[in-house]
């Protein structure tokens, strides 16, 4: 009621903005729609009929509905074969980066240490210029680290922006708590672990996240540096998977219409698979990217 | 290590500091080592683009040829090709995609309810989290001529023949731009969210007594106070330029349009790591770098101009 002989005492521009709290609403929608939508979609073809797909039956729900194209992954075996290559890149990948971004960046937030500007300085200009993809691939090459998980775990040891990020966390934190700690005689190692690690959950959970991400969805890097296919992670090998798919589609004559469209589920299960895991955990750990991307921006 | 460290206390009033915190050093000589290795050893490598770079040869060994590769590069007709590509696309990009997130975020602010808000946000963020294969993936089916839903709308609903979004030289820019705005609008919007939280609520209580309407604040308070954070991501955004994401580009890209869609980056990688001309692509890179350098540069010295305000 209260709200009401509000409303009611601004009666000239309640016009104006009903109408942009209309277009609010109706624009914000549309965009989550267009957003939502397509992996609705996929979700749908994947439950359902081929023949259902090809007639174009399927709009959000599935079709006929029938697990298929799972049964055919399953039996296929590559999507799962290639899935624990990317659990075993990303959890050891996540583990090295949260070691040596946190040490650097915690080193690097102590404003008296001695050279901290060049230090920064330096890593600083690496987000700014890069050898490029060439200089690398020749490096990674003539270290003899081709095809091996090292050399990815290498490639993408420290990103430069999370380290920003953690080391603005850290400049953060009361000094009065390490100095305390050093005053009972504890040296780095201990206040690092005991003392800062406890208070900075919510910035190791934001870096375990990205990182973890990046390893999951990595598709380039092990692209250009595996070769063979046994090693391949799961992005990589969907993308062989989908060019499959896709070659036989652009070669599909009147034999062949039966798997174009077979295809099209299978590429659509494959796609789920392959994403399922990051939006079970997106919901619950949403608020930490969220984070992360703030402490961020306040920087930049 | 302890030799790293007594190197970088040659000054006497430093050795107290460096001894205090020789944990740090130590934390840090492997990191800076890293760094020195992987990150600045490769920019020292461009230094190939003057030679015959070979791997038989190595580094040291192989022919120096000075300009030779420039020269290739700016009289083959290649090069304009994915030059005009890669800045089309990038203008594009900008010119449609820049605006979106400023837009939702101050939309998302004028939002009451908190629900509407958070199922919002979820969903415009989520696409950020994925892989371009998974995205590329998900549009090419999407589109499909002869399968994707979007075409059996146009025909049954609009009488319009397929369209060929993936294929057709009109089309896939279109499609790439849209796409992008997809995958990073969404997301795009947390830093601007973030500088609207920021603005004093005094100054939006001036503007009411004024008799500002809610058009009026955004345009004379929001946009205003924003200014600042929009200039940097401008700016910031000039710097990549010359470079379109590999992953997006190469998901969807398919022979039909490679005369609209080779960029820089695939051409890089085409020609470079799978046709082995190492010498020359390196010179395209560094080409790239150096333009990426004036762009910012540039769009730094116009901005403190007109605005009175840069990066630097």
């Amino acid at each position: 009621m209260a709200k009401q002989v509000k409303k009611a005492v601004k009666v000239k521009k309640s016009l104006e903005e009903k109408i942009f709290l209309v277009v609010v609403y109706v624009v914000l929608t549309l965009f989550t729609i267009c957003a939502l939508y397509p992996f609705l979609y996929v979700l749908a073809v994947s439950f359902s009929s081929s023949r259902a797909v090809g007639a174009g039956e399927v709009v959000l729900w599935p079709v006929e509905f029938n697990v298929e194209a799972y049964n055919q992954l399953l039996l296929d075996g590559q999507i799962f074969a290639s899935m624990k290559n990317t659990i075993l890149l990303t959890v050891v990948g996540t583990f090295l980066n949260l070691v040596t971004t946190t040490l650097a960046a915690y080193s690097l937030s102590k404003r008296n240490l001695r050279g901290r500007k060049i230090f920064v300085g330096m890593i600083v200009f690496t987000m700014l210029f890069s050898g490029g993809m060439i200089p690398n691939f020749v490096l990674i090459k003539s270290l003899k680290l081709m095809n091996t998980y090292t050399g990815l775990w290498l490639m993408g040891l420290i990103s430069t922006y999370n380290l920003i990020v953690m080391k603005t966390f850290f400049e953060g934190v009361p000094e009065s708590l390490s100095e305390a700690a050093a005053i009972d005689g504890a040296n780095e190692p201990t206040i690092l672990c005991r003392v800062i690690l406890p208070v900075s959950k919510p910035v190791i959970a934001t870096m375990v996240l990205f990182y973890a991400v990046g390893w999951w969805n990595n598709y380039f890097n092990p692209m250009l540096y595996l070769s063979s296919t046994t090693k391949f992670p799961m992005m990589v090998k969907l993308k062989q998977m989908l060019d499959t798919a896709k070659m036989i589609e652009v070669s599909s004559s009147e034999g062949l219409v039966q798997t174009t469209v077979a295809a099209e589920t299978f590429k659509a299960a494959s796609i789920m698979v392959v994403t399922l895991p990051i939006i079970c955990v997106y919901p619950f750990l949403q608020k930490y990217f969220v984070k992360g991307a703030m402490i961020g921006s306040v920087k930049g | 290590m302890m030799k790293n460290i007594s190197k970088k206390g040659n000054k006497r009033p430093l050795i107290k500091d460096i001894r205090r915190d020789k944990w740090l050093y130590i934390f840090l000589t492997p990191i800076m080592a890293y760094f020195v290795i992987f990150k600045y050893l490769p920019m020292l490598g461009t230094i190939m683009a003057f030679q015959n770079f070979k791997f038989s040869t190595g580094f040291f060994e192989s022919e120096w040829v000075g300009l030779e590769h420039f020269k290739r590069l700016f009289t083959g007709k290649n090069f304009y090709m994915i030059l005009r590509n890669t800045l089309l696309l990038n203008a594009g990009s900008v010119l449609f995609g820049f605006p979106v997130p400023i837009i939702l975020a101050i939309f998302l602010n004028e939002v009451k309810s908190r629900t509407f808000k958070k199922v919002t946000q979820s969903i415009m963020y989520l696409p950020h989290f994925m892989s371009w294969v998974v995205l590329g993936g998900i549009l090419i089916g999407l589109l499909s001529p002869s399968s994707g839903i979007i075409n059996h709308i146009l025909k049954n609903v609009f009488g319009i023949q397929p369209i060929y979004f993936m294929g057709s030289r009109f089309w896939w820019p279109i499609t790439f731009i849209i796409s992008g705005i997809w995958q990073g609008a969404g997301w795009g919007t947390i830093i601007y969210l973030a500088a609207i939280t920021g603005i004093d609520p005094q100054l939006y209580e001036a503007a009411r007594i004024d008799g500002a309407g809610k058009l009026k604040q955004i345009r004379y308070v929001t946009l205003p106070c924003l200014k600042s954070t929009i200039v940097v991501m401008l700016i910031l955004r000039m710097g990549s330029m010359m470079d379109v994401g590999f992953e997006q580009v190469y998901v969807m890209m398919n022979p039909a349009v490679r005369d609209v869609s080779e960029v820089i980056s695939t051409y890089v990688y085409r020609v470079g790591i799978e046709g082995a001309q190492y010498s020359y692509t390196t010179a395209i890179g560094l080409f790239q770098s150096a333009v990426s350098c004036i762009l910012v540069y540039t769009t730094n010295r116009i901005s403190k101009k007109v605005n009175g305000e840069g990066l630097w």
